[in-house]
């Protein structure tokens, strides 16, 4: 039996590994994006990117997520998610998480004191050079804490993909109970979560003390 | 002809009035000291010559080139900017190092980014050889690896003026380069600067040594609110100063 339900648990956990990493891959650039939107210096601009965060970050993403994979077949008749759940769940997902994200860049730009753009301004570089050579690195170095927080969330939300019927990690532990009338499996999710987020403490500890060089 | 020539700048913030009617014209290799209380309008104009400010009237000219002149919005565009920008150096009073780079990397960021972006045709190991030359000059030979925060802050500035310097300014600017240092780390930054002198830089440099001033200056510009109160040869202004305000300015120094 215990084979049985680790076999089906990776099964589970394959899924909400697979949302994470899509989920990082785009929601990490977007992010930037959209942190570049609320920074603009023109007002529309700031503003749209603004209103979308709020939204975004006043709701919940399970709402968000029943309204993307839902909502296209509800009120326009045409679900063009067809089967592809996890599609509509990474999407939900990115465009939370890019959101957040975007909030944590803007905090590390900003926090990047401004005679260091001065410094390169003065030196003849070009706003691209001044980002990417000289604020990019600052900025990272500052948002490693804040980042590892959110992205040890993200571990976790994926579990919210059960809604729209993904057998993500703690559905396959809890169908146990419903087949079997046994609950431990669901218990034992917890183990690969733990797993999961120790992994991560000890890749973001890496990284910070790779960053460790320069203050 | 005059390697630097400033006509008539005004700065406003709002409704306040930084600069007024800032007219001065620089001679190569001469060294103009910019005197001073806080707030009167010294580090603003230093800021202007380098474009981190833009003037709301005045010109400003290098070597007959009209580079700036507020009544024209051609002269203003941002690509142009950053070129004109080159004519100045500008040493911070913070350093503004990049931390995350050696001295050495400090030092030849930017050239090596003007050669790659504009196909300067320079190569990249002169830049570095010239980079590694100027920190040697600064007396930082075993210094060049070293990050800013291993660095004390006579030492990190003198890398600020290598930096500045590795772009071959017309004109070095120098914003109070030592008032973010302790007390026993000016003098190795004012020797440096001393050297620069000595071998006929250019430079403007905005102080409170005012035996610093006295000794190196060409020329010495007192400034209080904004405008130019007095101008001359360091004798004079030091040794015999003309107006009210400066005769003040300079017994608070004399005690």
């Amino acid at each position: 039996m215990f084979w049985t339900v680790t076999i089906s648990l990776l099964h589970g956990l394959s899924q909400s590994v697979q949302l994470f990493f899509l989920t990082l891959l785009f929601a990490l650039p977007i992010g930037l994006l959209i942190a570049f939107g609320c920074m603009s210096r023109f007002t529309p601009i700031r503003w749209l990117f603004n209103t979308i965060v709020w939204i975004v970050r006043g709701t919940p993403l399970m709402l968000q997520l029943i309204i993307i994979y839902y909502g296209p077949g509800l009120w326009f008749d045409n679900n063009i998610w067809g089967s592809g759940r996890m599609a509509a769940c990474v999407v939900a997902f990115v465009l939370n998480y890019s959101c957040y994200f975007s909030v944590i860049y803007r905090g590390g730009i900003e926090g990047v004191p401004v005679g260091q753009r001065e410094a390169g301004q003065v030196l003849g570089m070009t706003k691209q050079q001044i980002f990417f050579k000289i604020t990019l690195m600052q900025m990272i170095k500052r948002i490693v804490p804040p980042m590892s927080n959110e992205i040890i969330t993200l571990v976790k939300d994926t579990s919210l993909a059960r809604i729209i019927a993904i057998s993500e990690l703690i559905k396959a532990g809890e169908s146990f109970m419903k087949s079997a009338g046994i609950t431990w499996p669901l218990f034992y999710t917890g183990v690969f979560y733990l797993l999961f987020v120790g992994i991560l403490t000890i890749l973001f500890n890496f990284i910070e003390r790779k960053l460790d060089y320069f203050r | 002809m005059a390697i630097l020539d400033v006509q008539h700048i005004e700065k406003h913030f709002g409704a306040t009035r930084v600069l007024e009617d800032i007219s001065f014209s620089l001679e190569e290799g001469q060294v103009l000291a910019i005197i001073g209380s806080s707030g009167s309008g010294k580090t603003t104009l230093l800021r202007c010559l380098n474009f981190l400010e833009t003037p709301d009237a005045g010109t400003i000219s290098v070597r007959g080139e009209l580079l700036f002149d507020a009544a024209d919005p051609a002269t203003q565009r941002e690509n142009e900017i950053r070129r004109k920008r080159l004519h100045f150096g500008l040493v911070f009073q913070s350093f503004n190092l990049f931390p995350q780079y050696t001295a050495l990397e400090n030092v030849t960021l930017a050239r090596e980014l003007l050669a790659k972006g504009e196909k300067t045709g320079e190569k990249l190991e002169d830049i570095r050889e010239e980079g590694k030359a100027l920190l040697a000059q600064m007396g930082l030979s075993d210094r060049m690896g070293n990050y800013p925060h291993q660095l004390s802050g006579g030492q990190q500035q003198r890398v600020a003026i290598a930096r500045a310097l590795a772009m071959k300014p017309d004109i070095l600017c120098f914003d109070e380069p030592t008032s973010a240092l302790d007390p026993e780390l000016t003098g190795e930054v004012l020797k440096v600067i001393r050297g620069l002198a000595d071998k006929h830089t250019t430079m403007i440099i905005v102080t409170h040594e005012m035996e610093f001033a006295r000794d190196v200056a060409d020329q010495v510009m007192f400034m209080d609110g904004g405008v130019v109160v007095e101008e001359g040869p360091p004798s004079e202004v030091f040794g015999n100063p003309k107006h009210p305000r400066t005769k003040q300015f300079l017994e608070k120094f004399t005690g």
